[in-house]
């Protein structure tokens, strides 16, 4: 319950603050918003078949943001950034389909 | 990269290359995937994911796994916002733009500028012309109204005014006949007189005059003495041509006729005459 409070207490705060991307950060947030939302869905997933564990959720979320953020930065400095991004899009989309799948099945266990 | 399919007690393995299968059933297709954890789950007594799901949703419960989660969502909410936001801006086309393609927008900017500056200095150009030309139709208007005007006036279709003489022929005797009159008119033709009218008859290019009677028809007007002429035209030419030895003075005097001829500053030649189209006679010129 406080997990998804801190996920809503964030999209208020994002909408009302509104700040200013910083120009360094910008390229990179896309991705890190879409790698996040990958490691929550595995996280919830794992709630569900009852093997969450904090930490593991932790370093995952964390070092997905970081390596997706990496792969941008690499794109970028190759001169194959747009594609590299599409790359990482396509699979978290896929990773995430997956783990939406699961958690229908528990959910609506259909 | 991250997968939560660790139980607790194989997290360790999680640092070990052995991570890499938890790809490998991605691969599989997610319906055989999910039996796979249904099954596994089965083989587990008690809850079930739904009622996980409950648990940790109702009641509220401050553990340290959810503030972390808490901190981590909130993150993840606030940069989703802030994506959000920054993408729904007005200039979010250009902002989430790579190099190369703002460098082809501006090039196109560019292109576009520069068609559109030649389409200005184009329709600027013909703007110009239009000006001038409407100012040349407007100044030959003008003109053709003054030579209209000039034009009337030897026609004898408008009224004219200026310096002339008026020169009276005072016939008690009946002795004026129309050829005097007529050799008047010539002399003061020929000292330059610009208009003419002869007791409220204009006299123009085609006037004639015949003897009727006592009196003097002019174009077929009947005019009676005295005969007052009004004469447009330089008074100090006109009246010396009409007073010379044996001019037209000394002649009409002759016949016991009286000439009074006097110069005026403003002699106003109001008798006018209808434009009359010639019936055979049209003009060469263009």
């Amino acid at each position: 319950m406080i997990a998804v409070l801190g996920l809503v207490v964030g999209v208020v705060a994002g909408l009302l603050v509104r700040p200013e991307v910083p120009a360094v950060v910008e390229p990179y947030l896309p991705i890190a918003v879409v790698a996040a939302l990958d490691a929550v869905f595995g996280g919830l997933r794992a709630m569900l078949d009852g093997i969450f564990d904090d930490k593991v959720f932790v370093v995952s979320f964390l070092s997905n943001v970081v390596v997706a953020a990496l792969i941008v930065f690499l794109g970028d400095k190759l001169g194959v950034g747009a594609q590299l991004s599409t790359g990482v899009v396509v699979v978290l989309g896929i990773r995430i389909f997956s783990n939406a799948a699961a958690i229908r099945r528990h959910v609506f266990r259909a | 990269m991250s997968d939560q399919d660790g139980t607790a007690e194989n997290r360790l393995r999680k640092e070990l290359p052995e991570e890499t299968p938890a790809a490998a059933p991605k691969a599989v297709p997610p319906a055989e995937q999910n039996e796979k954890i249904e099954k596994d789950k089965d083989e587990r007594p008690g809850v079930t994911g739904r009622q996980r799901l409950v648990q940790g949703l109702w009641p509220p419960r401050v553990s340290r796994a959810q503030l972390i989660v808490a901190v981590l969502l909130f993150g993840l909410g606030f940069g989703l916002a802030v994506q959000v936001a920054s993408n729904s801006d007005g200039d979010s086309a250009l902002r989430g733009a790579r190099q190369e393609d703002l460098v082809r927008i501006l090039d196109e900017l560019d292109d576009r500028t520069q068609r559109l500056e030649d389409e200005k200095a184009g329709l600027e150009k013909q703007r110009d012309e239009l000006e001038n030309s409407s100012d040349q139709a407007e100044e030959a208007r003008k003109q053709t109204l003054e030579k209209e005007r000039q034009l009337g006036i030897l026609a004898g279709t408008v009224a004219a005014q200026g310096p002339g003489i008026t020169m009276t022929i005072d016939d008690t005797k009946g002795t004026v006949e129309a050829d005097m009159l007529l050799d008047a008119i010539q002399e003061l033709r020929a000292a330059g007189a610009e208009a003419i009218q002869v007791n409220g008859v204009r006299v123009v290019a085609g006037t004639y005059l015949t003897d009727s009677g006592n009196s003097v028809s002019v174009d077929g007007n009947k005019i009676n003495a005295p005969y007052r002429f009004k004469v447009i035209g330089k008074p100090q030419d006109l009246e010396p041509a009409l007073n010379i030895p044996g001019g037209v003075v000394q002649t009409l005097e002759k016949e016991q006729a009286t000439v009074t001829v006097e110069r005026s500053t403003k002699i106003v030649v109001d008798a006018l005459r209808a434009a009359k189209q010639p019936d055979y006679a049209r003009s060469s010129s263009r």
